[in-house]
C-alpha cells in the first residue's frame, strides 16, 4: 500500500506533499486549543503502538494468507481525527526514513492515502455519525467495519490514480483498479474485524477513552474542513494535469501519427525517434555502466584508504 | 516475531551508525537534509526511458557510504524490503511495451525493459539516499532543524516521542507474542479470533506506559517543551558541500555522462 518514490513524478509527489503539509498545519491549529500536555506522550505511545501492531501478522481464515492493520481509523477513534492524523503521519515518516517503506517524496501520497481518507473522510462521515446515536458494541462494530473498508478503498484508489497520473508505469487504469480494489476489500474486511474487536475491548475496560475522543472531536468545524478538501482537490487536479501533459505527450503523438497514417509501424518508428531524444542507445547504457564501475572503484578505494589510516593509528 | 526483532535491530544499527566521526557525520544536519532532498527530486525527475542518464547518479550513495564508513549490508537489506511494490508495478512495463529500442550484443532490448530497469534503479537510489541521511545524522538533530525551519513543534515532538517509544513497544509486543506462542505451540501467527483481545491488551498496556512515562517526565520538569542543545549555524564547508553537490546533481541532470563515456569508447 505504501507508494514508492520511483513510481511517482515530481509534479504528483510535489502536489501531494503540499496538500499533506496543509493538512498537517490544519490539524496542528485545531489541536493547539484543545491539547493538554498529557496528550503528547500519549500520541507518541499510540504512534509506536500502531507501528508495532502493523508488524503482527494475523492469519486470515481459509485463504492461508496473512494481513496486518493500517491504523488510521483506530487512531482517529482513540485520539480524535486531528491527533490521529498527526500520529499516522509521523508513523509514515518514520517508516519512510528508517525502513524504506514508501519514499520521502511519495510521503505526501502516502499521508493522503492512509491518513486523510481515514481520519478526515471515513471517520467524520461514517464512524462518528454511527457512534453518535449511542456507543455500544454493535454500533462500534458496524461503524468501524464500514469506516475501515471505505477508508481503505479510497486509499487504494488513491494509489491507482497517483500511479497513473505520474505515468511511470504502463499499467492500464481498469486493470490496475480491478486488481487493487478487490484485494483491499479483503484486507479491509479483516482489518475492520480486528479494529472493531480492539475498540470493543477498549470500550469494555476503559470506556472513557472512546467517549473522550468522540466528544473532543466535536470542536472541528465543517466549514474549515471544506476548505481543506477544496485545497486538496485543487492540488490533485493541478498535479494530475501537469504530469499528464508531461508524460502523455509522446503517447498522444504516436496515437496521432497512427491515426493519420493508418500504420502502426510508422507510429513505432516515430516512438523510436521520440525516445532517441532521451538518448536510448547501447552507447548510453555501456557508458552509464562504466561510470557506475568507476564510482564503485572510487568507493572501494576510499574505504581501503580509510582502513589503512585506521590501522596506522 | 523475527520481523519485530529485525525492526528493532535495524533501528539500533542505524542509530549506532550516527555516532561515528567522519567528514560526512561532521557536516551540518541541514546541509545533508537539503542535498538529500535535491538528490531525490533530480532522480525522480528523469523520464521513464532515461536509464543511461540515471546510472551515474549511483556515484552519490557509493561515495557517501565510503566517506561516512557506512557498511553496505544493512542498507542493502532495507532496500530489498522496499523493492517488491515497485517491482510488481514496474513489471507491467515489460509486458505492455514490447517495441525494440536497440540491440545490444545480439539481445533485443525493448522499451519496457528499459523503463522497468529505470523504476527499479530509481527505487534503489532513493531508498539508499534516505537511509544514508538517517545513518549519518542523529534523529534529535534532524528534529531540531525541523523546528528551526518552523515545522510545528507539537508535530516534531510527537514524532520524536513515537520514534523513542517504538523500541519500548516492540519489546513489549515481542514479549507478548513469545508468551502467546508458549501457550499455543505449533501454531503459525495469531488466530484471528484472538487478535482483538491481543491487540487490545497491548493497547491498554501502551496507555499504562504512556501514563507512567508522562509522570516520570513531569517529575523531571517536563512542561510541554522539548529542549534541544543549541546547534551551530551552517559553516563555510557546509555551504560548499550544499552548492557543489546541488550543482553536480543539476549538471548531471542535463549532461548525460554515461552517453558521453559510451561514445568515447566507440559504442
Amino acid at each position: 500500500m505504501h507508494m514508492a518514490d520511483a513510481l511517482i513524478s515530481p509534479a504528483v509527489g510535489g502536489a501531494m506533499l503540499v496538500a499533506a503539509t496543509g493538512m498537517i498545519g490544519y490539524s496542528v491549529s485545531q489541536l493547539k486549543d484543545g491539547l493538554d500536555e498529557k496528550k503528547i506522550p500519549l500520541m507518541g505511545v499510540m504512534g509506536a503502538f500502531v507501528f508495532s501492531a502493523q508488524m503482527i501478522n494475523f492469519t486470515i481464515p481459509v485463504t492461508g494468507s496473512s494481513g496486518h492493520i493500517g491504523g488510521g481509523i483506530l487512531l482517529a477513534a482513540l485520539l480524535g481525527p486531528y491527533a490521529g492524523f498527526l500520529v499516522i503521519t509521523s508513523v509514515l515518516i518514520i517508516q519512510a526514513l528508517f525502513f524504506g517503506d514508501g519514499g520521502l517524496l511519495a510521503l505526501g501520497c502516502n499521508i493522503v492515502n492512509m491518513g486523510f481518507f481515514t481520519c478526515f473522510v471515513a471517520y467524520p462521515l461514517i464512524f462518528k455519525p454511527i457512534l453518535k446515536r449511542g456507543i455500544h458494541a454493535k454500533a462500534i462494530t458496524l461503524g468501524t467495519m464500514l469506516a475501515v473498508v471505505i477508508g481503505l478503498q479510497l486509499g487504494a484508489f488513491g494509489v491507482v490514480t497517483e500511479t497513473l497520473a505520474s505515468g511511470k508505469t504502463e499499467l492500464p487504469f481498469m486493470a490496475f483498479a480491478a486488481l487493487m480494489q478487490p484485494i483491499h476489500l479483503a484486507i479491509g474486511l479483516v482489518e475492520g474485524m480486528v479494529v472493531s474487536t480492539v475498540l470493543c475491548f477498549i470500550y469494555k475496560f476503559n470506556p472513557e477513552i472512546l467517549e473522550n475522543a468522540l466528544t473532543g472531536a466535536k470542536n472541528g468545524k465543517i466549514s474549515t474542513k471544506r476548505v481543506v478538501v477544496g485545497l486538496l482537490l485543487l492540488a490533485l487536479v493541478a498535479g494530475g494535469f501537469l504530469s499528464w501533459f508531461a508524460s502523455a505527450n509522446p503517447d498522444g503523438l504516436e496515437w496521432a501519427i497512427m491515426n493519420v497514417t493508418g500504420s502502426p509501424e510508422i507510429a513505432n518508428q516515430a516512438g523510436g525517434s521520440i525516445a532517441s531524444k532521451t538518448e536510448i542507445s547501447a552507447s548510453g547504457m555501456v557508458g552509464g555502466l562504466l561510470t557506475l564501475g568507476i564510482a564503485g572503484l572510487a568507493g572501494l578505494g576510499i574505504t581501503k584508504l580509510k582502513r589503512k589510516k585506521k590501522c596506522r593509528n | 516475531m523475527s520481523k519485530l526483532v529485525f525492526a528493532l535491530n535495524n533501528m539500533r544499527t542505524l542509530e549506532e551508525l550516527t555516532e561515528k566521526d567522519t567528514v560526512i557525520h561532521r557536516l551540518h544536519p541541514m546541509a545533508k537534509m537539503m542535498t538529500t532532498f535535491a538528490y531525490l527530486i533530480v532522480v525522480i525527475s528523469f523520464g521513464k526511458y532515461d536509464l543511461s542518464g540515471l546510472i551515474p547518479f549511483a556515484i552519490y550513495p557509493v561515495l557517501l557510504m565510503a566517506l561516512s564508513e557506512t557498511p553496505y549490508k544493512p542498507l542493502l537489506s532495507r532496500v530489498l524490503i522496499a523493492l517488491p511494490f515497485s517491482f510488481f508495478a514496474a513489471l507491467s512495463n515489460i509486458f505492455f511495451e514490447r517495441t525494440v529500442a536497440f540491440q545490444f550484443l545480439g539481445m533485443q532490448i525493448s522499451y519496457g525493459m528499459i523503463s522497468f530497469s529505470s523504476i527499479i534503479f530509481k527505487t534503489i537510489l532513493t531508498v539508499m539516499a534516505v537511509l544514508i541521511l538517517v545513518s549519518t545524522t542523529p534523529v534529535p538533530k534532524v528534529a531540531h532543524e525541523l523546528i528551526k525551519i518552523r515545522v510545528p513543534k507539537i508535530f516534531v515532538i510527537q514524532m520524536m516521542l513515537t520514534y523513542r517509544y517504538i523500541s519500548v513497544l516492540i519489546e513489549e509486543t515481542s514479549n507478548m507474542i513469545t508468551a502467546y506462542h508458549m501457550r499455543s505451540p505449533k501454531q503459525k501467527g495469531i488466530v484471528m479470533s484472538h487478535m482483538g483481545n491481543f491487540a487490545g491488551q497491548l493497547l491498554l498496556r501502551s496507555f499504562g506506559k504512556a501514563d507512567r512515562i508522562y509522570y516520570a517526565m513531569k517529575c523531571r520538569g517536563f512542561d510541554g517543551e522539548y529542549r534541544f542543545a543549541s546547534s551551530s549555524s551552517l559553516g563555510a564547508s557546509d555551504l560548499a558541500y550544499i552548492f557543489s553537490l546541488i550543482g553536480l546533481f543539476v549538471g548531471m541532470r542535463f549532461v548525460n555522462i554515461g552517453a558521453m563515456m559510451g561514445s568515447l569508447l566507440g559504442f
